[in-house]
């Protein structure tokens, strides 16, 4: 038996030791470093000055970060039920057995497949272009004069409706496969007892959804939280306060923008923290509003 | 199938033994160890990886490059602070100035070996920044303003504008004949507005706004906004203007707008937008009546330097004068589009005047540096656009939103 107990040490250690020293020890010494005035990301601890909660306080009086924290809510809250929503009304749909679901599944699914560096890129380029995008095309069939979709007030939603497009497939695909574990049992006696498909839905389908909505909004909050990408790709040249959002503000303060030279990886270390706590905080509040251990099926 | 397997191994066996003689063959000489900001295939990647290999068969000395693309800046400091193998390595000047300091070598006595020239106007903000020489240019960098001279010569406008009455006019003009006088991307509102206002207040006026605020009482700060609001309101700018990075400025090659203000690599984005020369002049920002910066030009660089700890800083240095000098030099201006870091050597035609633009600033203007360190920085480039979408009234009220941001 002590003989099994080594070899488990032994197969499980390099896993450990790795998940020690490349996750544990970064995230201790961000939230370690997040309490100190730091420059440079690797300086040594010798370079490293205390100074509280003072990097705390710097980032939530900077206007930046303040503007990255609204269009971070903008993208989790308007983005999410969106997503979230249409996601799930896709899942229903192709789950009720219509005509040509394998193809409405895939076509739904392919912007995922698509790279998001050739998606935004249409949007921006084709899509929202001011001259001859598809939008103001569009709009001036209508008889309307052209829209700048992607000026200062709009350029957020236009981002948030392109990461919007890009998304819902993923999450359709999750909600799929829950809605195909619920036993058909349950809407062949429900339609016998002459239950309408809404309120199998209301009554049967979201109620046995719970963990897997619940997830989704865990997902979709560390994907809100970590949003990175779909920023810059909106923001190519140098980063806009209407599409900053944390981690891009993060990125400049650690490393520093165009033209810009100074940095504070303390600062950029308090970010970090913050949207962990974020996350945490959104896990929490979802695993206590969607119990989902007391249904079984 | 034994016997196959048993020959296409030991095949396997002879081939990875000959790799690793002519590796070690190599390893005989100097190798330095050079990272650069470019991605393989591109332009400038190509050219410097053909100097390279110029410069091994004159010299016999290796250069291993290693393409770190645009983002080398996330990169260095961690490198550099644990004595990476690096001997030469390749970002904007500034941060090499005033980041990576304590990493780079002092190259003046080799420089002035040398007989090296450059540019006054980099080599001595380096040597402001440093101490030292420390980086060496090798793709500067000038703005202004850039102009399609078709569209000029359509409006017919045969002097260029020093004056802002005098660019005014030549906007009249253009926007008589049909074309719109100036593209205006979103991505360089700052930029664009930057300049005005360093010609009205200079950098150092800038610099005290942006410590004390008190825009709206500074006449010159609400007149530098007035004017962009009257240009606006004027229609001089683009349809769809301020749009998105690069739809405005690609207007410029397509005859469709004249003007654009920015750093000279417009030229040759807008020349790979459309697929053809454009015929393009150049001239200084205009200035204004009682300004503080009349001529001031932005100028910046992407420089070489060679680490502190390098082992053969000779060797590396050797190699950036190859590069930046002479007959490569002049390659990588023709064949990136760019302004060549030797003044001796000439700028691809759609970058006349340049090197003569950059021979004559003794101080460069930076990029938005007085304004870009302020914490609303990225507050102040969005009302930046919004003065160039026309959502102020005045300058006065554009003002009181900047004031607004302290």
């Amino acid at each position: 038996m002590k003989k099994n107990k080594t070899l488990i040490f032994l197969f499980i250690a390099p896993t450990v030791i790795c998940l020690l020293l490349m996750y544990v020890y970064p995230v201790l010494r961000t939230a370690v470093m997040s309490f100190f005035q730091v420059e440079d990301l690797t300086a040594d601890l010798s370079d490293w000055s205390f100074n509280g909660v003072d990097n705390y306080v710097k980032i939530f009086h900077n206007a930046g970060f303040v503007t990255s924290l609204k269009n971070f809510l903008a993208i989790w809250i308007v983005g999410g039920v969106i997503t979230l929503s249409l996601a799930m009304l896709m899942a229903v749909i192709l789950t009720s057995g219509i005509r040509f679901q394998g193809f409405f599944r895939a076509a739904i699914y392919l912007p995922n497949v698509v790279s998001a560096v050739a998606l935004a890129t249409m949007w921006v380029q084709y899509i929202f272009n001011y001259d001859y995008g598809l939008l103001n095309q569009f709009v001036t069939l209508l008889g309307f004069d052209k829209i700048r979709w992607l000026g200062t007030d709009a350029k957020l939603w236009a981002m948030i409706a392109a990461y919007i497009y890009g998304s819902i497939g993923y999450y359709m695909l999750i909600y799929i496969s829950g809605i195909e574990g619920i036993p058909t049992d349950l809407y062949e006696s429900a339609t016998i007892d002459g239950a309408a498909k809404s309120t199998q839905f209301f009554r049967i389908t979201l109620p046995l959804l719970k963990g897997i909505i619940k997830t989704t909004i865990t997902f979709w909050t560390i994907n809100a939280a970590t949003f990175y990408l779909w920023s810059k790709l909106f923001s190519p040249v140098q980063t806009e306060g209407s599409t900053i959002v944390p981690v891009v503000y993060l990125y400049d303060t650690v490393f520093g923008g165009k033209g810009v030279v100074t940095r504070d990886a303390g600062a950029g270390a308090a970010v970090g923290v913050v949207l962990t706590l974020i996350i945490i905080a959104v896990y929490l509040v979802t695993e206590r509003l969607l119990r989902s251990n007391d249904l079984e099926y | 199938m034994k016997r196959l397997m048993s020959m296409l191994l030991v095949l396997t066996m002879i081939f990875s033994l000959t790799v690793m003689s002519s590796t070690a063959l190599a390893a005989d000489g100097v190798e330095i160890n050079f990272w650069s900001m470019w991605n393989e295939g591109e332009p400038q990647a190509t050219v410097i990886a053909e100097a390279a290999e110029a410069f091994e068969q004159e010299t016999g000395i290796h250069v291993n490059i290693e393409w770190k693309g645009r983002d080398i800046n996330t990169l260095l400091t961690a490198s550099l602070s644990s004595k990476d193998a690096i001997d030469i390595f390749e970002d904007d000047y500034n941060r090499i100035g005033q980041v990576y300091t304590e990493w780079t070598y002092d190259l003046t006595e080799m420089a002035e070996a040398a007989g090296y020239e450059g540019y006054d106007c980099f080599n001595n903000q380096a040597i402001a920044w440093a101490g030292y020489l420390n980086s060496i240019t090798e793709q500067p960098q000038v703005g202004g303003v850039f102009y399609n001279k078709a569209a000029f010569e359509t409006a017919g406008i045969e002097a260029e504008p020093t004056t802002w009455a005098e660019f005014l006019d030549v906007c009249a003009k253009l926007k008589e004949a049909g074309i719109a006088p100036i593209a205006q991307d979103g991505a360089y509102t700052n930029f664009s507005f930057y300049y005005h206002l360093v010609r009205y207040l200079g950098e150092d006026g800038i610099a005290e706004l942006r410590d004390n605020g008190g825009w709206a009482d500074n006449a010159q700060a609400v007149q530098a906004a007035q004017d962009i609001i009257d240009l606006v309101n004027a229609g001089y700018l683009a349809d769809g203007a301020p749009d998105e990075y690069p739809a405005s400025q690609t207007k410029v090659g397509l005859g469709e707008a004249a003007m654009v203000v920015c750093a000279n690599y417009v030229t040759a984005e807008v020349n790979a937008a459309i697929g053809e020369e454009v015929d393009w002049g150049l001239f200084n920002y205009p200035a204004v009546e009682g300004g503080a910066e009349p001529a001031a030009a932005y100028a910046g660089a992407n420089s070489l330097a060679v680490a502190s700890y390098s082992e053969h800083p000779q060797e590396a240095f050797d190699f950036i004068m190859y590069l930046v000098t002479g007959e490569w030099d002049q390659k990588m201006a023709d064949t990136a589009a760019q302004i060549p870091a030797d003044p001796n050597n000439t700028a691809p035609a759609s970058l006349d005047g340049t090197i003569e633009t950059l021979k004559a600033a003794d101080k460069p203007m930076t990029w938005c540096g007085s304004l870009n360190t302020h914490p609303a920085w990225d507050s102040m480039k969005t009302l930046f656009t919004e003065l160039f979408e026309g959502k102020y009234e005045d300058g006065a009220a554009f003002c009181a939103a900047m004031d607004a941001l302290y």
